[in-house]
């Protein structure tokens, strides 16, 4: 208690003298006390409270100094802030240090599964946005018709599923003499197209699968806004064609609001739903990699992975903050 | 649109650094051997080659002073990096072993113009030095500690490498002395280990925590890829050339001859190029895996018995495998067991004698109502080994005399204990059964728990107590957290004794007694019997400290899995996954007309 | 809310769905009250029995019944998702409320800074942290959605509270010097009813979905059984040909969904209309 109300205390002086300053110099303060904040509650949640490896690491029948030998070499024993302290300079030089498991660089396991998990979702993202935002346009141009009350009943039973169903079934569906049998239950032996292709169709569908309810009916809220404004009324009774209405005139003005939801899924995806995907799939990319550190407790691992996806939603916010500043400059007024 | 292009370009260089070209040794018509695993290695650094996983890579990657015999069971020592047996002095505490010459380790960088140089005696030496260095991380150190003379104390005085130990001296480039504090005839046993696998010192300086993932070793085969989900090796064409010898190996005819093994004689393993090693822990995925002839050897999951088997006792394959596979059941060198806390006085030892004896009748209350056969039927198919204690069948020592009653469901008798000890619903303790995340661990604990409502047990009070890593469960329960702790045990050697330490009063947590069992007169008599070798005086020994546990209702044992092998008729080998199971990979061969993989 | 409930009433969807979770929320209560699905940790019969009279949905692996886990597992659905729904929409609500009427304030900045932070951490990594840290506790995974699903509801009331507050009921609040907190809980809140009950149907969706995920991780449920459990269990089982844990938790799952995603559907279009109106 005592703590907060400091740090409150601390947050209302510090904050009169900010106000003063521009809006943008204001804002990049915001994102880095942003990042700071993500940071120290990761920090604190996964490292200070988070598992422990000691008794992974130490031998059978150990004595009490064999387990302090292990927690000094683990670092466990230094104190609070200077584990902290040594946490940002690492996200700063983006040097991690070693895994406590496999002995590996951090930074060259990141390098090593990111491009597997890119190409593992990005296929599925690509289809999922795209055609949430194709279906979402129809809905709209058939607004109450059978189409629009199809791709809605849908979209809502899409959101009912849960991935993990979808995962599984899929898998039966596809991967298993139970169903068609046509795909791998699990791996990721990339060496060309076809192979390529041969282990990302499963969990591509399972990905568009679990987004395309909500991307649909996301995008078609904004296009059916979007195609209320009077000036989208009039080019229709002028009689412009539906592409050049929906291509030209709504998407152009619903930019932003996808742009954003685009911006904010990225490292969802990567991180969320990659961890279900290649942790059920066994795909080496960093949703794996992430998991094995959960379970293993590899700290310097998962101190990279909520470090950096936590700096980079930061950064998606205000960049986000920026974009729409300039979009509309009623933000800036205000 | 150019919105495409550049997808299309970013996909590709995508590819290009997700599929980083193939290792440039990769030839095609190869022999190239896929094996499966259930789980994954940690470390391939021989210091941390704790787990099943590692000390399996470890062995093949890495060269032992000794190993054991490939196809002779029981277990038999054979001579690897050293000539031949060691020269035990008389008082058996010295021991002298010569080793090979012109074994050279991989070339590495890491050596004068990158080629392998040759390992010397100094080499054994270091490697066992590591485990007693603070910040080597390594986890051996409990298979020699207070037993090589002078260890623990180079170790107090500041572990410098440079500083001889007086109980672990090279003689010369090709001779090693171990002078031991007292007889541990063990020893031999654990220079098989993955622990004392011999490492050059320049690449652990080097390398350091990293050579963990980038091994330097002298062993049949060496490392050319190894990520989360699978590991590829090589053939170390360098590799000393010891003609393969069935006799020395141990061969029997009468039991092992339908699998081709003839043919291997005098052919220099390892016979295969390349050994791809998938490590897949969901038992459906790999059982997959292997039946779309993806990888040619499985461990059959539990699940897939039904499917495999056509007969349970003695298991026989069915029909339609039978043409295609090669098959194996062994029992497992191991049990698994759940230990009562006998620190914790809810249901351990307490001070009160009145309550002391209460809660040992608790105990044995339990122990009947425990369901050993439907254990066996769910999780192991009926063909695991139940039986009493901590002797378990793969022993020399196992006694088939031992007291049945213990592993025999009796609820009413249970019942009327709980009732004479004045035990009821309301004044039975709640007790935390604990154990690491997983979907079978939480059935274990289901049907645990409803053994324990069979006999009148309240449902809430037995409860489950996850731990989100095996680290943690195991900090847990060594903190004495955790009541009722189950755990498996899968034997170091072939030596009964790493049984018996599991109950041996100083052992207590954190060490491997998390029982924390105290009983002077089992202390007393393994005390007794560690200068012991194998031997009738030694199995008596043994029995009588195995009926204390039982009489003392401990724990809850056991039993020890028959573990099924799976594999395709065109590998030949013998496989093995008890001890140092990888040993056997050296020596596994594919069928020439065959030998050509896509 | 009277003619959000009428218009409610008109809608055959919206109304589909309120009688399915009406159905799901009776099971619940007949649980609670140790009417239904008391046996679901006992062992009643053999491995993998197939679906007979004495086991509607078959077994699962150990001979449980999974007519019995699954009615069980619909109360832990509802005690998860009731009580997110509540704490996390009473926190958002009144954060949320804070923040836009002291907008652009130090304090408007602080909630907006906090909700960026948590934000900002992935979720499940989140979920895992307070596991780890709360060590095994029952209510870590509540817990964790509590903490992260009230940004939502705080950013959409922040927004209506900004909106409300330009309103002339409230400029006439505020000059007759009634004090903010006054306002803002009498005069302010009170027309937010609509938006915060959809929203509080959308965030109950989430809590039963990550529920599932979570309890599949090992990070949810510890002491008893929900559908994310016997999914985690069907996931093993599936593939050797046993679907009798998948079938029963996702159907049972799909219904309680499609119900709540119903209903928010037909309250959000109830809302519209009656908005458009006013």
């Amino acid at each position: 208690m005592v703590v907060i109300s400091c740090a409150l205390l601390i947050w209302k002086i510090v904050y009169k003298p900010m106000n003063k300053l521009p809006y943008f110099v204001r804002r990049l303060l915001f994102g880095t006390a942003l990042v700071l904040g993500v940071t120290f509650i990761s920090f604190l949640l996964m490292v200070h409270f988070g598992p422990d490896k000691t008794y992974e690491l130490i031998g059978k029948n150990p004595t009490e100094q064999q387990i302090a030998e292990v927690r000094h070499a683990l670092g466990y024993d230094r104190s609070f802030l200077l584990r902290y302290g040594s946490y940002l300079r690492e996200l700063v030089t983006l040097d991690f240090g070693l895994s406590d498991s496999s002995g590996e660089k951090v930074s060259s396991m990141l390098a090593r599964s990111l491009p597997i998990s890119l190409l593992l979702v990005v296929p599925g993202f690509v289809l999922g946005n795209g055609l949430g935002l194709i279906l979402g346009m129809l809905a709209v141009w058939y607004r109450g018709r059978w189409l629009d009350r199809l791709v809605t009943g849908a979209s809502v039973a899409g959101m009912s599923v849960s991935f993990l169903i979808i995962i599984i079934g899929l898998q039966v569906l596809l991967c298993t003499p139970h169903g068609l049998n046509l795909f791998p239950v699990r791996g990721w032996q990339v060496d060309g197209l076809a192979s390529y292709l041969f282990y990302v169709t499963v969990p591509t569908l399972a990905l568009v699968l679990v987004t395309l309810g909500y991307n649909t009916r996301y995008y078609r809220a904004i296009i059916a806004d979007e195609s209320e404004r009077e000036h989208i009324h009039a080019l229709k009774a002028y009689g412009a064609t539906p592409y050049e209405l929906m291509l030209k005139h709504v998407l152009k003005n619903s930019l932003v609001p996808i742009l954003t939801r685009l911006m904010f899924s990225v490292p969802l995806v990567l991180i969320s739903g990659s961890l279900l995907l290649e942790s059920y799939f066994g795909i080496p990319g960093i949703g794996q990699v992430t998991f094995d550190a959960i379970t293993s407790g590899d700290q310097p691992v998962l101190k990279a992975v909520i470090g950096l996806t936590g700096v980079l939603f930061a950064l998606a916010l205000t960049v986000n903050d920026f974009l729409y500043k300039v979009v509309d400059p009623r933000v800036a007024r205000s | 649109m150019p919105k495409t292009t550049q997808c299309v370009i970013l996909l590709t260089l995508l590819l290009s650094v997700a599929c980083s070209p193939g290792d440039p040794d990769e030839v095609t018509t190869s022999k190239v051997y896929r094996h499966a695993m259930d789980g994954a290695p940690a470390s391939l650094d021989p210091a941390q080659a704790a787990s099943l996983y590692s000390k399996f890579l470890v062995v093949n990657l890495y060269d032992t002073l000794y190993r054991y015999k490939y196809l002779a069971r029981p277990y038999q020592l054979q001579p690897n990096l050293a000539t031949a047996m060691p020269e035990i002095s008389d008082d058996g505490l010295r021991l002298t072993i010569e080793i090979k010459k012109g074994v050279h380790f991989i070339d590495d960088p890491v050596f004068a113009g990158g080629l392998g140089r040759e390992l010397k005696a100094m080499d054994f030496i270091y490697s066992i030095k590591r485990h007693f260095h603070p910040s080597s991380r390594a986890q051996g150190a409990w298979l020699w500690q207070d037993r090589i003379l002078g260890l623990d104390l180079w170790k107090a005085e500041g572990s410098d490498y440079d500083q001889e130990v007086s109980g672990l001296r090279a003689l010369d480039n090709y001779t090693i002395e171990i002078t031991l504090t007292r007889p541990f005839p063990q020893l031999i046993h654990t220079l098989t280990q993955g622990f004392a696998a011999v490492v050059p010192r320049e690449a652990v300086e080097k390398y350091g925590q990293q050579l963990s993932s980038h091994p330097v070793g002298s062993g049949p085969f060496r490392l050319i890829s190894r990520n989360s989900t699978r590991a590829v090796l090589a053939r170390n064409t360098n590799f000393r050339q010891e003609p393969f010898d069935l006799k020395d190996e141990g061969y029997d005819q009468k039991t092992q001859g339908e699998v081709g093994l003839e043919d291997l004689q005098n052919k220099v393993p390892p016979f295969v190029d390349r050994l791809e090693i998938e490590f897949v822990t969901e038992d459906a995925a790999r059982w997959n895996a292997f039946s779309a002839g993806e990888i040619d050897f499985i461990k059959v999951p539990v699940s897939q018995f039904d499917n495999v088997l056509s007969q349970r006792n003695p298991p026989i394959l069915s029909s339609q495998h039978e043409d295609i596979y090669q098959f194996e059941a062994a029992s497992e060198a191991g049990f698994i067991y759940t230990n009562f806390n006998m620190a914790d006085q809810r249901i351990g030892y307490h001070p009160d004698p009145e309550r002391n004896r209460r809660n040992h009748a608790l105990r044995c209350a339990m122990i009947k109502a425990f369901d050993w056969k439907k254990r066996n039927e769910i999780f192991f198919y009926d063909i695991g080994h139940v039986f009493p204690g901590v002797l378990p069948p793969s022993v020399p020592e196992f006694d088939p005399e031992a007291d049945a009653g213990y592993i025999q469901r009796d609820l009413e008798s249970a019942r009327q204990l709980l009732r004479v000890n004045d035990w009821q619903a309301d004044n039975l303790p709640v007790l935390e059964y604990g154990f690491p995340n997983s979907v079978t661990e939480r059935q274990i604990f289901e049907q645990f728990r409803n053994f324990m409502m069979d006999m009148g047990y309240p449902a809430d009070k037995i409860r489950p107590l996850v731990f989100a890593t095996y680290g943690d469960y195991q900090r847990a329960y060594s903190q004495g957290k955790v009541a009722l702790i189950n755990s498996s045990w899968t034997m170091d050697y072939p030596d009964a004794e790493n049984n018996m330490q599991l109950y041996y009063g100083p052992n207590a947590a954190p060490g491997s007694n998390s029982a924390n069992y105290n009983n002077s007169e089992y202390n007393r008599l393994y005390e007794a019997s560690t200068a012991l070798n194998e031997s009738t005086e030694r199995t008596q020994i043994y029995r009588q400290m195995n009926q204390l546990l039982m009489n003392d209702c401990v724990s809850i044992t056991g039993i020890a899995r028959t573990l099924l092998f799976l594999w395709d008729k065109k590998v030949i080998m013998k496989p093995d996954r008890s001890f140092l199971g990888g040993y056997f990979l050296r020596f596994v061969d594919l069928e020439d007309s065959l030998q050509t993989h896509e | 809310m009277e003619s959000v409930w009428q218009r409610l009433r008109s809608d055959g969807y919206g109304m589909l769905g309120f009688y399915i979770i009406a159905v799901f929320a009776l099971a619940a209560l007949l649980v609670w009250s140790g009417l239904l699905g008391q046996s679901w940790a006992v062992v009643s019969g053999g491995r993998w029995e197939s679906i007979s009279s004495t086991h509607w949905f078959g077994t699962n692996l150990l001979g449980q019944d999974i007519l019995q886990r699954t009615l069980f597992s619909s109360a832990t659905a509802f005690e998860v998702g009731l009580s997110v729904t509540i704490l996390s929409t009473l926190l958002g609500t009144v954060l949320g409320a804070l923040a836009g009427w002291f907008r652009s304030s130090w304090l408007d900045e602080l909630i907006l800074w906090v909700k960026g932070v948590l934000d900002s951490i992935p979720f499940y990594l989140f979920a895992a942290a307070i596991a780890f840290a709360l060590q095994g506790n029952r209510w870590a995974m509540h817990l964790a959605m509590v903490i992260t699903f009230w940004t939502t509801t705080a950013r959409i009331i922040r927004g209506e509270v900004i909106r409300l507050k330009q309103r002339e009921f409230v400029e006439a609040a505020r000059a007759i010097g009634l004090p903010p907190r006054t306002i803002i809980f009498r005069h302010v809140l009170p027309n937010t009813s609509h938006i915060v009950l959809v929203q509080a149907t959308i965030v109950f969706v989430a809590a039963i979905k990550t529920e599932v995920i979570l309890s599949f991780l090992g990070l949810g449920i510890q002491n008893g059984v929900s559908w994310g459990l016997m999914l985690a269990e069907s996931s093993q089982e599936v593939l050797a040909g046993h679907f009798g844990n998948f079938a029963a938790a996702s159907i049972a799952l799909f219904l309680l969904l499609v119900g709540f995603n119903l209903l928010a559907d037909s309250l959000q279009d109830a809302m519209d209309k009656r908005r458009s109106v006013s």
